[in-house]
């Protein structure tokens, strides 16, 4: 048993380590070796799946760390299920990555980081202890460093790479303190032993700790204000966004707030502050996913808003709800996100979407792909996204949150409204690839940076096709498992894991869960409607040119610069840091550290000079040294001998 | 007769410092070379007399020793000898002093 969890955990190292050594006799090679080895490891998650789908799980221990102190892994229930999506849709991604970077030169190097990546994000869910979690959570951000930055000829990707891990050590930052607040106060690292004694803890320690985790889970999971990463990450190839800005690695956030339930559910103060970032994050990325022009920025602030959703859920202690938002969206958004990349690949790296129009009839495929995402996204009856989202929604009713709820069934209603827009401006309308930059009042230089990668051999179509089209089928079903409320196999399949939330005896609920839905269901429609009238209708279509010049012309500028969220941070933290430096570079630099070094140099020269005198080369006088050595010796023991008497 | 061994011990200690004397004073590798031996075979003497005193056969067996690396120091000292003279033509040590600092 413990062998498979191992094998689970090591092979998609030895894949990165394979890989990384012998790519250039791979080649090729090196992508399906990449996606051998995720499947692999799916399947070892699958073999255990009858053993670990409880709050148990399968265990193994791997080694002392200092005497009392063990490192080991265990798979259970909650680690079971995002093993299963990092490694299955993370397969898929490597597959549908052969046929995206098939003219990369670099292939190899993508595929040794792609599976170091399923190897840092396996290492942060599977461990059984916080610091083995720390040592995942570093690594998976250094994964996401490495493959933001993958084309680091590109100047703006090499700025969102050090962006996104300069915000991602400031999580591991909180996450660490939370890690010593809770070694002071249990004694121990293991999940088991703290959430054993969870009850015990002094309240001021308990506070500090969830928050403490929550700058962690906010860092990572582009919570606001820790989100400026995620979009910029986008210039990281689009399978990357998929897999890890998408899918898996945002939602670690997720995953450590669910797993710390137990903490979590003794300090409402915590749900609160959770579930109010949350609902904020929810909130700003909807309306900032309406002012965007690049097709990739549209879904990641989608996705940082459906994030929002995910905290939110978790946050307020609906955690089924919210893990089964992170499951349905690591379905539809994966998809939405291969979707684009088709798209981007067939229109030679256009990302912006006023420069495409009318590929409905061009590529069906893509399409139907990005339709059906987002029908799932925007919770379109009976799609996975709208038993996820519902349950969301209501569960912060349940546990009490009616402004909660309100702000979820307006993103509800919002998320629809760009998401249609998008489909609407992409796939409606004329083909305005041809017109000019000028009069969509695009800003050159456009966003296409990297043609030169697409010399001229292309993959064949399936490799990309297939993936999208294995995506569909969760895409549309993987909600129906939470069908039957609390009866139903999603539900059952936690049990009792989560415990239960301190603050979930709320006033009695003013709405039923069915009204609730249907409120939902209207809102979102709402939102299609706006879309298909702004941007789908006939008379929209024809004049779309000018109509998408004059919103691009009037948008405003605080949702251009995003709230100013970056702007603010820079000029709060990165100015001054940056002043900091150029000080010490003025200052301590010359006068400390080199006049040290210069000093340290001066002295062994000055020894030198002194010491030269000594070799003369005149063997003659190196034999007189070597008698007045013989002589001092000698005399030296003869006086030992006097003082003795003998 | 029994000789004092005092005798041997003032001959080798007289014998040693002559050596000493001829390589720290001398400039011909040749004689320096010579020296040398002498100081081998002043510890020599040294060495055998005493082991007549104690009635110990290890300085005998040391004394061979001794000669047998001196053998080989005098084969390996006269090739440098050669080889310094090809090169630089002339035998004098205090010319040869390449390697001052």
């Amino acid at each position: 048993m413990s062998a498979t969890l191992l094998l689970l955990w090591l092979l998609p190292l030895a894949g990165a380590l394979v890989i990384w050594a012998f790519g250039p006799q791979l080649r090729r090679g090196a992508g399906w070796l990449g996606s051998a080895v995720a499947f692999a490891s799916f399947a070892c998650a699958v073999v255990l799946f009858p053993d670990a789908s409880n709050a148990t799980g399968v265990g193994q221990t791997l080694g002392t760390w200092i005497p009392g102190y063990t490192f080991g892994l265990r798979l259970d229930a909650l680690s079971l299920l995002w093993t299963l999506v990092i490694t299955g849709v993370g397969g898929l991604i490597h597959v549908y990555s052969i046929g995206y970077m098939w003219s990369d030169r670099a292939l190899a190097r993508f595929f040794a980081y792609l599976n170091f990546f399923v190897f840092a994000m396996l290492t942060l869910v599977l461990s059984d202890n916080v610091v083995g979690l720390l040592v995942g959570w570093g690594l998976v951000g250094l994964a996401s460093y490495f493959l933001i930055g993958f084309w680091f000829y590109k100047p703006a990707a090499v700025a969102a790479a050090r962006k996104a891990f300069v915000i991602n050590v400031f999580g591991d930052i909180g996450l660490m303190f939370a890690i010593f607040a809770l070694f002071a106060a249990t004694g121990s690292i293991s999940y088991a032993d703290i959430f054993a004694k969870a009850g015990t803890l002094p309240v001021g320690v308990l506070i500090a700790a969830c928050i403490g985790l929550f700058v962690g889970a906010a860092a990572k999971s582009a919570q606001v204000p820790l989100h400026t990463w995620l979009p910029d990450a986008m210039e990281g190839p689009t399978p990357v966004s998929a897999l890890i800005h998408a899918a898996t690695m945002v939602t670690a956030g997720v995953y450590l707030v669910a797993r710390f339930a137990p903490l979590y559910n003794l300090s409402p103060t915590a749900q609160s502050l959770v579930s109010i970032v949350g609902a904020v994050t929810m909130v700003t990325g909807a309306i900032l996913g309406v002012a965007q022009w690049d097709i990739k920025r549209i879904l990641a602030y989608s996705t940082m808003s459906q994030i929002g959703y995910m905290i939110m859920g978790v946050g307020v202690g609906a955690y089924q709800a919210g893990v089964l938002h992170f499951f349905t969206h690591a379905f539809f958004k994966a998809q939405l996100f291969l979707g684009a990349g088709i798209i981007i690949h067939a229109l030679r790296d256009e990302q912006d979407v006023r420069k495409m129009g009318g590929l409905f009839r061009r590529m069906p495929f893509a399409f139907w792909a990005m339709l059906l995402g987002t029908l799932a996204i925007i919770g379109f009856p009976f799609f996975s996204g709208s038993y996820s989202k519902d349950a969301i929604i209501y569960g912060t009713l349940e546990h009490g949150h009616p402004v909660l709820y309100f702000a979820g069934i307006l993103t509800a209603g919002i998320t629809a409204y760009y998401m249609f827009r998008m489909i609407f401006i992409v796939f409606f309308g004329p083909d305005r690839a041809e017109v000019p930059d000028e009069l969509l009042a695009i800003p050159s230089p456009g966003l296409a940076a990297h043609a030169e990668e697409h010399a001229a051999a292309h993959a064949p179509e399936w490799l990309m096709r297939l993936p999208v089209a294995v995506l569909m089928i969760p895409t549309v079903a993987a909600g129906w498992l939470s069908i039957g409320g609390a009866s139903s196999p999603w539900y059952r399949y936690f049990g009792t894991m989560f415990g239960t939330s301190e603050n979930v005896a709320g006033p009695p609920l003013p709405i039923p869960e069915f009204a609730s839905q249907l409120i939902v269901y209207a809102v979102v429609t709402v939102g299609v409607v706006i879309a298909y009238l702004r941007y789908g209708a006939p008379s929209a279509q024809t004049g779309a040119v000018a109509r998408l010049r004059a919103e691009a012309v009037a948008m405003p500028l605080v949702l251009r610069r995003a709230f100013f969220v970056d702007d603010a941070i820079d000029a709060a933290l990165v100015r001054p840091s940056q002043a900091l430096g150029a000080a010490i570079v003025r200052t301590i630099d010359p006068h400390v550290i080199d006049a040290g070094v210069r000093d340290v140099a001066w002295l062994a020269g000055a020894l030198g000079y002194v010491a030269r005198a000594l070799q003369n080369g005149l063997v003659r006088s190196y034999a007189f040294t070597l008698v007045i050595g013989a002589a001092c010796f000698i005399a030296y023991f003869a006086w030992l001998g006097l003082g003795t008497g003998r | 007769m029994e000789v004092d061994v005092a005798n041997y011990v003032a001959l080798s200690a007289v014998m040693f410092f002559i050596g000493v004397a001829g390589v720290v004073l001398r400039r011909n590798p040749l004689i320096v070379l010579m020296s040398i031996e002498l100081m081998f075979n002043a510890a020599n003497l040294a060495l055998v007399a005493f082991s007549r005193l104690w009635v110990n056969n290890a300085g005998h067996v040391f004394v061979f020793l001794v000669i047998t690396v001196a053998a080989a120091e005098a084969a390996i000292g006269l090739a440098i000898v050669v080889a310094v003279f090809r090169r630089a033509k002339n035998v004098d040590l205090d010319e040869v002093a390449g390697m001052h600092g």
